[in-house]
């Protein structure tokens, strides 16, 4: 075990473990936003381990999950629309904790990675996270009923 | 007007393949001939996917 799979492991248990606890109990907002931050905390998970096994080639599973994740997010936040206007969640110091998190975990592996190649394929895989992590909880906290008066 | 209209229309598919081919270049493991003619051809196929979605977005 090195340092990135120990943070790694501390960011699982701790911010996954809290997220999940969030989907399956409580009102219907918090688990919207509860399932929103699920994501955007198993990617830098995944950036961790990636690094911490010396596997390039695994923070693909990464930029996966930084593209699909908040297109999960905009699709519950589409469906559920009518049901989250009245009490939308406003997750905002969780979601600026998450894009914080995402956003130094991305630093610290560029670091670790030097430039190249693959330190563009970080910098995109951190700016499709954070990007994705604030336009789907801005979807969640309202946007789409905005979206929906013009 | 018409040769002025697939001017523009070229323009943009080509300002659209230029950044997704760059991506392309980016993603992949290795960079060598068949990945590189591979990107460019999903690379046209994506950028005139973008620019119909452009034209349904913006409705011009």
């Amino acid at each position: 075990m090195n340092g990135w799979i120990l943070a790694a492991a501390v960011v699982l248990a701790a911010g996954l473990g809290a997220t999940l606890r969030g989907v399956v109990t409580g009102p219907l907002r918090r688990r919207a936003a509860a399932q929103n931050l699920s994501t955007a905390l198993a990617c830098p998970a995944l950036l961790l381990l990636a690094q911490g096994y010396a596997r390039p080639a695994y923070v693909d599973l990464a930029l996966v999950l930084a593209v699909l994740g908040p297109v999960g997010t905009l699709v519950f936040a589409r469906l559920l629309a009518d049901e989250l206007a009245d009490d939308p969640p406003h997750a905002r110091t969780a979601t600026f904790t998450a894009a914080a998190l995402g956003a130094a975990v991305v630093v610290a592996v560029s670091v670790a990675t030097g430039p190249g190649r693959a330190l563009v394929k970080l910098l995109v895989i951190g700016a499709l996270l954070v990007g994705g992590n604030l336009v789907a909880s801005r979807a969640l906290a309202g946007g789409m009923q905005e979206g929906r008066r013009d | 007007m018409q040769g002025r209209r697939t001017l523009l229309a070229v323009a943009e598919v080509a300002a659209w393949w230029v950044p997704l081919a760059a991506l392309w270049l980016v993603l992949v493991s290795t960079v060598d001939p068949l990945e590189a003619a591979v990107g460019a051809g999903a690379s046209s196929v994506v950028a005139l996917v973008a620019r119909g979605a452009r034209r349904a977005v913006t409705g011009r």
